[in-house]
């Protein structure tokens, strides 16, 4: 028996031993957010390993941090998120020199960055959050957030777990701000909700993707490009831009104080905006990079996608979530009284 | 006289409910399809796909080095606290009794919170070294309470055999009492690994950076699809367990020989 | 024997190991619980200063009860099918041949060893909207094509049951397995009823594994927190989820605390009636 032991002991020792002579670059990042082999390319040309944490909202990563969980590398908030963490010295200050390509960025979406100098972040992604649904079993579909009252769909519908998003929705359905202070208008959209939500299955960030595709749900809300890796699976599924505008995110890459491989880091920014790769991962995870030089190397068609170029007059009617500082306990409480409401 | 049936069919029920999801899993686990509505065709890809997912190998290396590490220190102390409990009687051992006792039915969430708030007060690193020290934290009651059981039935002659043969405290425990206790600490060995291997919850509140274990890596499949390859990876681990279950079946079997004897 | 001096001394060695580990990493942040709970919150996930009773009054604000409210009632319902169906089963298996008797506790033990995430998985497999469960209520006319049974309070219930059951079973048949069933038939006998003979001559004779199996399945209920999270929906919530939120999401480790603080007071109370009666029990043993 002991000596059993010591042999899986040994075995166990043999496992912590193997691989761990290169840096590990620790990345939090959200899920489906990257093309998997682009990762394997910059393990080999730097001779490092890439370990990938995930998190579904700009909250939860932020409370995990706020929670210890120090030693990340790469951290991928959105820039409401990011102004938060440099309001409370959370990055570090990033080196041009070791970020060349910052060079490429699309001036044009620069400015909806908090950190328009890139001083702390560089712009990674641009997202949306629209509805998707099944074409195969959903009739009638109208491009509006009003979808989410539809009767027939009764428990087969999702909206995200994500207070600004969810709450923004509303907002947008009302014809409101979604940054709007203003207490009357987020009961408002916090009565919508409510009604919104007795037709939900789940108030649910990732599962929705699997749902939509194996027919679980029929309406989701979601991530334009998370919706478009389910189209590739599953034609059935059609993403649309409600009419009412959308949030728009702009997510970005970020270098935590305290990390351990700051270099590495700088590195992985880097390359995340060389040209081939912002475009071989655009054409992967259907995010658009903001990325002039990389525009030339995408598929034409995927840049004019509607979903991910939003046509003008939707573009006018949607925002980039911003951070409000102490009102954002205005949005908690709402977002309290909508999980707590029968 | 004739006994009811109803004690029959309701054990029969409850075996089929307790059956019938894992069979579906396992079933679906050799699925071509990509979702589990519909039949298309026996298939082993998502086996093969498993052994190429570079996380859940990843995962099942820190779940390891928990497990074990877990399961080492776990098993000397609980041992150790089994013993001073059987063997004294004293006010001491019953606050120890309590402290030992409370853990195991204090619910997940609870642990998981504390531990997680107690780490971050004292600025300790979150990442596999506290989940080891969360894990071992309940393990220890676990492997205590096999021993205990164990210790109840004990032959104290024995000991006070060794004693009057001059034995001295240190050869009483390596030569005597070790061997004989030897079943009961593996049995409760192996209930802190399986206890640690499963473990999410509390996991989930105290794991970092990287600390990513097989259960979190489960969960996390569990939220953004690949089903198939969560049932084969079930699979895979129900064999595990069954032949852990075996393994502790057998030692206990053993045993029941021996004293039968 | 020992001298009385060099007796305590060894039983202090001992004692220490577990006691000195589980009085810091159990006791401590136990306590620790309880002391944030007074705590303000700064909006950004701190701890503030000083100590307030605010969070604790915040309790009391209305979106909680509903809450608190759905935890009990699905745990207790829990408990009470549990136990329901734990009884006749402890009772089957206790009076089984030998043979049988090993058999049957090992089928009903597996399930109580295999992954816990992966059998809720499989129920959600099981109960997907084109799974076999809904195919087959189609088919028997008893559910209609557009009800969802996933991500309901009954879903919750239903994978809350079948993952607590084999806590209720073992304890029950445990103290079956020591009763004396020449009781059931005496009573027979006089003339009592099957079900007469069973109510109040068996469940009585177990009374002690039976509260044991109320505890082992009441106490995780109430603490439950990932099957809401994966088969319940939005209006089937439980504490263990709030706390989790205020953790992860809202980044509020008062409120957290707080909600913890209650949690483990709730438990603690039936907890406490077990352990006088195991000591009791302990005390009971040694003097034999």
């Amino acid at each position: 028996m002991l000596r059993n032991l010591t042999v899986v002991l040994m075995f166990a020792g043999l496992l912590t031993g193997c691989g761990e002579r290169r840096a590990v670059l620790h990345v939090y990042n959200w899920a489906d957010y990257m093309k998997p082999s682009l990762i394997r390319q910059f393990e080999q040309e730097f001779n490092c390993r890439v370990v990938i944490d995930t998190f579904d909202s700009n909250e939860a990563m932020f409370a995990r941090l706020r929670a210890g969980a120090t030693g990340y590398d790469v951290i991928f908030p959105s820039s409401y998120m990011v102004q938060i963490m440099i309001n409370h010295d959370m990055l570090q200050p990033l080196n041009h020199e070791l970020i060349p390509n910052i060079q490429h960025l699309d001036p044009d979406y620069l400015s909806m960055a908090a950190d328009k100098e890139c001083t702390y972040a560089v712009p990674y992604m641009l997202s949306n959050a629209g509805l998707a649904y099944r074409a195969d079993r959903v009739e009638h579909v109208e491009p509006t957030w009003a979808m989410l009252d539809r009767e027939d769909l009764r428990g087969r519908m999702t909206m995200l777990d994500d207070m600004r998003e969810t709450i923004g929705a509303a907002l947008k359905y009302l014809g409101y701000s979604l940054n709007t202070r203003n207490v009357e208008e987020l009961e408002e959209a916090r009565d919508v909700v409510i009604r919104w939500k007795r037709n939900l299955a789940k108030f649910e960030n990732e599962q929705y993707k699997n749902g939509i595709a194996s027919g679980e749900f029929l309406l989701v809300h979601g991530y334009n490009g998370d919706i478009m890796q389910v189209m590739e699976e599953e034609e059935n599924v059609v993403y649309f831009v409600p009419r009412e505008g959308v949030s728009i995110a702009l997510d970005e890459m970020v270098i935590p104080v305290g990390a351990r491989q700051p270099e590495l880091a700088h590195h992985f920014i880097n390359f995340m905006h060389r040209p081939e790769v912002a475009a071989e991962n655009t054409e992967y995870v259907y995010f658009l990079s903001p990325n002039v030089a990389a525009y030339e190397l995408i598929d034409a068609e995927l840049l004019e996608d509607p979903s991910i170029n939003l046509e003008p007059e939707i573009l006018a009617l949607s925002e980039v979530i911003e951070d409000l500082g102490e009102d954002n306990r205005l949005y908690t409480r709402i977002w309290d009284e909508i999980k707590a409401a029968e | 006289m004739k006994r009811s049936r109803i004690p029959l069919y309701t054990t029969i029920a409850v075996l089929v409910f307790f059956y019938l999801p894992i069979f579906v899993l396992i079933i679906h686990s050799f699925n071509a399809s990509r979702f589990s509505g519909s039949w298309e065709g026996f298939s082993l890809r998502w086996y093969i796909r498993l052994f190429t997912e570079r996380e859940i190998w990843y995962a099942l290396r820190n779940t390891l080095i928990v497990a074990f590490s877990t399961t080492v220190v776990s098993m000397v102390l609980g041992t150790i606290a089994a013993f001073a409990l059987h063997r004294f009687n004293t006010r001491l051992q019953r606050v120890h009794y309590t402290l030992i006792y409370t853990p195991l039915v204090v619910p997940d969430i609870l642990m998981g919170i504390s531990l997680l708030l107690f780490f971050v007060a004292i600025g300790v690193q979150l990442g596999l070294f506290t989940i080891f020290l969360a894990h071992t934290s309940f393990c220890v009651s676990y492997v205590a309470m096999v021993v205990l059981a164990r210790l109840q039935d004990f032959d104290f002659s024995v000991i006070e055999a060794a004693q009057d043969l001059g034995a001295n405290w240190w050869t009483i425990a390596w030569r005597v009492l070790l061997p004989l206790l030897a079943p009961g600490i593996a049995a409760g060995g192996l209930l802190a690994f399986t206890l640690s291997i499963d473990d999410f919850v509390i996991t989930f509140f105290v794991t970092g950076p990287g600390a990513t274990t097989l259960p979190i890596q489960i969960y996390s499949m569990i939220k953004h699809g690949s089903p198939p390859l969560i049932n084969a990876l079930s699979t895979i681990l129900l064999v595990v367990t069954f032949l852990i279950i075996w393994t502790v079946q057998h030692l206990t079997e053993d045993e029941r020989t021996h004293e039968n004897a | 024997m020992m001298n009385p001096r060099n007796k305590s001394f060894g039983e202090w060695l001992v004692t220490l190991p577990s006691f000195v580990w589980l009085f810091i990493l159990f006791v401590i942040p136990t306590l620790i619980v309880f002391t944030i709970a007074f705590k303000p919150a700064d909006p950004w996930g701190g701890i503030g200063e000083g100590w307030t009773l605010d969070t604790l009054i915040s309790l009391g604000n209305p979106n909680y009860p509903a809450i608190i409210w759905r935890t009990i009632w699905l745990s207790l319902v829990t408990t009470v099918v549990c136990i329901a169906l734990a009884l006749p089963m402890g009772y089957y298996i206790a009076r089984a041949p030998a043979r049988w008797r090993r058999l049957l506790l090992l089928l009903t033990v597996i399930p109580f060893w295999t992954s816990f995430l992966i059998r809720i998985f499989a129920w959600k497999v099981l109960l997907h909207p084109d799974g076999y469960v809904k195919r087959a209520l189609v088919f028997l006319r008893l559910s209609e094509e557009g009800t969802m049974l996933l991500y309901r309070s009954e879903a919750v219930l239903l994978v809350m049951v079948y993952t607590l059951l084999p806590f209720a079973i073992l304890p029950i048949f445990a103290a079956a397995e020591k009763f004396d069933f020449r009781l059931v038939e005496a009573a027979r006998d006089l003339g009592a009823g099957k079900l007469r003979a069973f109510r109040q001559v068996f469940i009585p004779g177990i009374q002690r594994g039976l509260l044991t199996a109320v505890l082992m399945v009441l106490i995780p209920a109430l603490g439950m927190y990932i099957i809401p999270d994966l088969v319940g929906g939005p209006r089937s919530e439980m504490v263990g989820n709030k706390i989790a939120q205020r953790t992860f999401v809202d980044r509020n480790l008062p409120h957290a605390s707080a909600l913890s603080a209650g949690l483990t007071l709730a438990v603690m109370a039936p907890m406490l009636v077990v352990l006088m009666m195991q000591g009791r029990r302990r005390e009971e043993h040694e003097v034999r």
